[in-house]
């Protein structure tokens, strides 16, 4: 009845791999990118703005990444916009990282000490320049492992793309299981998949934080 | 003619009225000391003549220019003419300590960087730490980091040095080598006013000591004089307290 060949699992389990990883990395691209914008409103002097910046977080952060993608997928065909299961899935996990990586950022920018707002202040550095040469600096330092941390978030979250119908890993995993009547085996391999891609990430945000967290 | 004037200065934290109507005038040259009781309010009174503390009440004027509103281009302006040395020296970790020096130069100034890092070494020098140019902050010493702290000042070319409390976190033994860059700036004739604990060095160095008492300026005169003959109670209890 099996007329599945381990070689064929593995061989679509990678292709499924594949996709995980290309939207694991869109979604983390753009969501730096969308991190950036939101952390520059939220740390705004204009409180319509810090405002804005504070709501996209709490609602991205406060609602399930599943109901995201369901609001974006069928939000977005209700409103006669057609879009593609995988520009969905990017569209939601982009928007998801960006508000999650705003607030990590955000953080990092809330460490840095007083006295370095105030000694470059005192050297007549004006708000962005104090930002761009003081702040940001030691907060991107800060923020590399927590970040990379946090791509492993992302990598995760693209499991539930699967269930708005993008053929990634996982669901690549659940067509396969339907066939071969072999969930246990086909999970396992999609769990080591995931881990595969993920461990790595885990041992390289350490690796970051033993080196970096020094005060340059 | 008086560089830094400052009239019937108020300011209120909350509740706290922590200085009630302060008067004081510093000429070009003037090596003026604040001394006083923790809370009396005399780091809050530095803090305000470069704009960290807004005020409530009164007026301060920097070489005829009055400083009214608090907006980012008067502040600037401001800070331009004002260098200040803190307590904790706020180095910044992430830049050598010769790009601490030039940074704000560059930035705020955009001076070339071929004559700032002429004129970084020759601060360095005149801090004695000639060699340290490439040196990381965090591997310098308390006395060191605060030396290059005073170079980082200097290089903005400011007309006063605000110097709050510099030697505090110092240990001990590297308070002199602080102290004696200090000294040396004020024999050049840079206008200082300086919170500081050292009340010998207050003595030895400045032209005007100004007690301050709950937020008021209580007495005011030259050290000779305020230390060995203090005309009030609370400034003869502080100095036998201190000296």
């Amino acid at each position: 009845m099996n007329d599945f060949t381990l070689g064929d699992i593995l061989h679509a389990l990678l292709g499924g791999l594949q996709w995980t990883a290309i939207l694991s990395l869109t979604a983390f691209v753009l969501g730096s990118c969308g991190g950036l914008i939101i952390l520059a409103l939220r740390l705004a002097h204009r409180p319509v703005l810090v405002w804005l910046a504070k709501t996209f977080i709490e609602v991205f952060q406060g609602t399930p990444l599943l109901m995201q993608l369901f609001i974006v997928f069928f939000g977005l065909s209700l409103g006669g916009v057609e879009i593609p299961p995988w520009l969905a899935a990017a569209l939601g996990l982009t928007l998801y990282t960006s508000a999650y990586l705003a607030e990590i950022w955000r953080g990092c920018v809330n460490a840095i000490p007083n006295a370095q707002w105030e000694g470059s202040a005192a050297l007549a550095l004006n708000r962005y320049q104090q930002m761009r040469h003081v702040i940001l600096p030691q907060a991107l330092r800060m923020a590399i492992a927590p970040t990379v941390g946090f791509l492993v978030q992302v990598v995760k979250g693209t499991s539930v793309a699967s269930i708005i119908g993008f053929v990634e890993l996982t669901k690549t995993g659940g067509m396969l299981a339907n066939a071969t009547f072999e969930p246990f085996l086909i999970y396992g391999l999609v769990a080591a998949g995931y881990f595969l891609l993920c461990y790595p990430l885990s041992l390289y945000s350490r690796h970051l934080e033993r080196t970096l967290h020094v005060a340059r | 003619m008086s560089l830094v004037n400052i009239t019937g200065l108020h300011k209120h934290y909350g509740p706290n009225h922590v200085l009630k109507g302060v008067d004081l005038t510093v000429k070009q040259g003037d090596v003026v000391t604040l001394i006083g009781r923790s809370g009396s309010g005399k780091s809050t009174l530095l803090r305000t003549i470069n704009g960290l503390e807004s005020f409530d009440e009164g007026s301060i004027t920097l070489a005829g220019q009055t400083i009214g509103s608090r907006d980012a281009k008067t502040l600037q302006q401001l800070r331009l003419q004002v260098g200040m040395v803190f307590q904790q020296f706020n180095l910044f970790p992430h830049l050598t300590v010769g790009e601490n020096i030039m940074m704000s130069p560059r930035v705020v100034k955009g001076e070339s960087p071929h004559v700032l890092r002429e004129e970084a070494h020759a601060l360095l020098a005149k801090v004695g730490l000639a060699d340290k140019f490439d040196a990381w902050p965090d591997q310098l010493s308390g006395g060191q980091q605060q030396r290059v702290a005073i170079a980082r000042a200097l290089a903005m070319k400011p007309q006063v040095l605000l110097c709050d409390e510099i030697t505090s976190a110092l240990d001990p033994e590297l308070v002199n080598e602080v102290l004696a860059v200090v000294r040396q700036l004020a024999q050049e004739g840079m206008t200082l006013i300086m919170v500081t604990h050292e009340m010998r060095f207050a003595r030895d160095v400045s032209n005007h000591v100004v007690f301050m008492h709950q937020g008021k300026i209580h007495e005011a005169g030259h050290p000779s004089d305020l230390f060995s003959r203090p005309q009030t109670p609370e400034l003869q209890n502080f100095v036998s307290a201190v000296m």
